[in-house]
């Protein structure tokens, strides 16, 4: 493309244009409380574990599947951490390996139901979910598990860097990684074929199933991650804690999808559309709005975000 | 019922003619795909339709279907001008009915649930009377001697079961509603390619029933055998024009392909004299097995364009996807250059390691990705090449595209516009500049030019020859006889999956690769 182009400019940083124009607007009317160093930092810090299950969520999103087993891999995954390192006394370095392994396991569940059954993934992956929470609530007997080691709670949310929790870095560290693999590798380009044009990638040689396979791996891995950062962040594990982010994740990546690079699933879009949407739940709440807030923005702002993206790319049928 | 009422003179003696068309014609965009188009069908008359792809068949049942609206000429049914375009959806009301190609059946779906479907009489009842209506279909079949299970899933069903079913619904659709003493008219669009021989008879016998009981048919077809053994009457079309109507019993197969073909002027041979006799080069194809292909064995030299063709449901078709591996043969090897791979464990993946690319006929699911852009529509095949040491360097891909896009005279703006801007013709070029950059040995085409303008034709011409003359073998599949008069060495006729005829040099002419369609041999398939 030659010269500047205002108009693709002015939609790909539409979202943060909105977002500052928010973040004006709740600091103009409570810039007390609203607009202070300690209230940003707390909503980049706690919500990283968000942009995690939302960048995960964009790896099978990007190959034409859905994992709505995400958040229940989350929760499962920090009930584990906690009931492992607290109850069994596993040390938190071993811990992590054991947990992030039983996210890439209910990875490959996922992956193997779908393309071996040839099944939708929404209907495996709203199965597995419902499946794992079930596991969950069995193995905690629905309690909170607290007592985690102290060495978790410090290398996730103790240590601030310019006075932000680490695990903020850990989200934009991965951020960087997912931006790479999809601009950088051939297997992002596969990525984005698979799921654009299943019947062209396949004749042009790709791996379609293994190429699904590994996205599903990828959100597994992703969910178990951001489950033991979950349980970093509080310091114990409830077994509904997943339950609230996978629609704020679905908003999220659908919205990320209107901006940085319109029309496509992309990391720091989904980073972008994270903090918006928690900055306008949490400058609402600032205002003294009640709870129902959350769900009036979350759901508008999936509903909307597929609108948009609709009328970017013109109003063509899809499947889903 | 009908509501006859364009200013045409009425109170004039109804005409013998069930259906009668005249003058009837349809522009697209300057071309002309019916030209004053007349067609007369007697009551209980089964009235053949034959024409090469493009001859106007196609336009002139879209036309009765009202799905296309004619720019001239009238359709006048018992006599009654009907008024035009003809009204969607309400044809039945006029006594007109409809079997497509696809039989329009839903294969999850019983028999019942088919049958009774679009139904509107009733469909729009409160309560629909399942054992009611399963009576009434199993009387149905009885009368046309079908033995069909209400309840049987359609998907269970012989293809030519569901074809009777398509036909039975239809002709009790226009029997119903059609009031008047069984004057129906039953449109049958190539229902018989993908049948065997006695099915087909199968077929006919119902159809001749039908017209016993005073239903008109219009059966469309490729195939002179078949219009000779059960029409009684046939209309020739070629070039959107009506060539002439005729008693079928007064005409012989070579006056029909005469008709149907016509006196072609010879097209300008483009294939030149680059053929190697090298030995070891080309790939040797040894008894491929597919879906209608059996046991098929044939060579393609280095710097050949070897052409392969045949009838709607010949098989040819199948053959560029088989020897790619993206269409899984039962049986049969690939040799190219002294590799030989067993077709039935060959991947895509395999096979453009070897040198074969594919270039499939639908563009615009397996060729290109619409929504994507040139450079990564491009890019796809050949991004290991640019992805060293560690990551893609998208400037030289992106350079790369650039030089190919101007290479195949692609008209774009540039590489990163979306494939769906361009024009059909310029996106057939992306995927011609996507596979032959990797500079195959066999190149596999389906259809190459479906849809493409007569300009974009002649360049992609000029460049298949081109690979040809650098020593690569192609492989070109397609239903356009002229398309291979101008690029061909060579011509493999196919008919019910083997070869009925080869063409070499100066006979791949568009009349001899027709009459060599038409006219499959005789003796086991002689039935006149």
């Amino acid at each position: 493309m030659s010269g500047f182009d205002f108009k693709y400019e002015a939609e790909r940083f539409g979202l943060v244009f909105v977002w500052i124009a928010i973040v004006l607007l709740f600091g103009a009317m409570r810039p007390d409380t609203f607009l202070t160093w300690s209230n940003f930092s707390t909503i980049f810090g706690s919500e990283a574990v968000l942009v995690i299950v939302t960048l995960g969520l964009i790896i099978p999103l990007t190959a034409g599947d859905f994992d709505l087993s995400i958040a229940q891999t989350l929760t499962l995954a920090s009930m584990a951490t906690a009931i492992l390192n607290a109850r069994l006394d596993v040390p938190i370095v071993a811990t992590i390996p054991i947990v992030l392994l039983i996210g890439i396991s209910i990875g490959i569940i996922n992956g193997a139901i779908t393309l071996f059954f040839r099944v939708h993934s929404l209907i495996v992956t709203l199965g597995i979910g419902t499946f794992l929470h079930g596991i969950t609530l069995w193995i905690s007997n629905s309690q909170t598990i607290s007592g985690v080691s102290p060495s978790l709670i410090k290398y996730v949310i103790v240590t601030r860097v310019f006075g932000i929790p680490i695990e903020f870095y850990y989200a934009m560290i991965l951020a960087g990684i997912i931006w790479y693999v999809f601009s950088f590798t051939a297997f992002g380009q596969h990525l984005l074929f698979t799921g654009r044009g299943k019947e062209v990638a396949r004749l042009t040689g790709v791996n379609v199933g293994a190429v699904r396979m590994s996205a599903f791996i990828a959100s597994g891995f992703m969910g178990a991650l951001a489950g033991i950062l979950y349980t970093g962040t509080t310091g114990s594990a409830n077994p509904s804690s997943g339950t609230f982010l996978l629609l704020p994740a679905f908003a999220a990546a659908f919205l990320g999808a209107t901006c940085i690079r319109p029309g496509r699933f992309n990391p720091w879009g989904s980073v972008i559309a994270v903090y918006f949407l928690v900055t306008g739940i949490n400058g609402l709440s600032v205002l003294g709005f009640r709870t129902f807030v959350q769900d009036l923005f979350y759901g508008g702002a999936l509903v909307i975000a597929v609108m948009v993206s609709q009328l970017i790319s013109g109003r063509k049928e899809r499947s889903i | 019922m009908t509501t006859p009422s364009v200013g045409a003179a009425s109170g004039a003696p109804p005409l013998p003619s069930r259906l009668s068309i005249a003058g009837l014609t349809k522009v697209f965009g300057g071309n002309r795909a019916l030209d004053a188009v007349d067609l007369d069908v007697a009551p209980g008359e089964i009235h053949g339709l034959l024409g090469q792809n493009g001859s106007g068949k196609s336009t002139l049942i879209k036309i009765l279907s009202g799905f296309h609206a004619p720019d001239a000429g009238s359709i006048s049914i018992d006599g009654k001008p009907i008024a035009l375009p003809m009204p969607v959806a309400k044809h039945e009301a006029m006594g007109l009915a409809f079997v497509h190609q696809n039989l329009g059946l839903f294969p999850g779906g019983t028999v019942l649930e088919n049958l009774i479907a679009g139904d509107h009489g009733r469909l729009r009842s409160w309560r629909i009377n399942w054992r009611e209506e399963a009576a009434r279909a199993r009387r149905l079949f009885a009368t046309y001697e079908l033995d069909l299970n209400p309840n049987a899933l359609v998907e269970t069903l012989s293809p030519v079961l569901r074809a009777q079913l398509a036909i039975v619904r239809a002709a009790d659709r226009i029997q119903e509603h059609g009031s008047h003493d069984g004057s129906a008219i039953l449109v049958l669009d190539e229902p018989t390619p993908f049948l065997p021989q006695e099915d087909v008879q199968a077929l006919f016998s119902m159809m001749r029933r039908l017209s016993a009981d005073g239903v008109s048919i219009i059966f469309v077809s490729h195939d002179i055998e078949e219009v000779l053994d059960v029409t009684d009457r046939a209309t020739v079309l070629r070039d959107g024009k009506t060539i002439g109507s005729f008693e079928t019993r007064e005409m012989s197969r070579p006056q029909i392909v005469e008709m149907i073909v016509g006196r072609t002027l010879e097209t300008e041979r483009s294939a030149g004299n680059t053929i190697q006799s090298d030995s070891d080069g080309g790939a040797i194809v040894s008894s491929i097995k597919g879906q209608l292909i059996s046991d098929l064995s044939f060579d393609v030299r280095p710097g050949e364009i070897l052409g392969l063709t045949g009838l709607i449901g010949s098989g040819y078709d199948e053959i560029p996807y088989l020897l790619n591996g993206s269409t899984t043969a039962e049986a049969g090897s690939l040799t190219i250059r002294g590799e030989t791979f067993e077709l039935a464990s060959l991947s895509p993946a395999q096979s453009m390691a070897s040198g074969i690319v594919l270039i499939p006929a639908d563009r615009q699911r397996t060729g290109v990705v619409l929504d994507l852009d040139l450079l990564e529509n491009i890019s796809l095949p050949v991004l290991d090449r640019y992805d060293r040491p560690a990551f893609i360097n998208h400037r030289k891909l992106r350079s790369n595209a650039e030089n190919l896009i101007s290479r195949f005279t692609v008209k774009a703006d540039g590489p990163a516009q979306p494939a769906s801007d361009l024009s059909g013709g310029n996106q057939q070029k992306v995927v011609l500049a996507k596979w032959l950059q990797l500079e195959p040995v066999l190149v596999l085409l389906d259809e190459p030019t479906q849809g493409i303008d007569v300009g974009a034709r002649a360049e992609i011409y000029d460049i298949l020859n081109a690979l040809c003359a650098a020593g690569a073998s192609v492989l070109c599949a397609t239903s356009e006889y002229e398309q291979l008069e101008a690029i061909a060495h060579r011509v493999l006729v196919f008919d019910r999956g083997r070869v009925s005829a080869e063409l070499e040099g100066d006979r791949v002419t568009k009349s001899n690769i027709a009459k060599a369609c038409y006219l499959r041999n005789k003796g086991e398939n002689e039935r006149v």
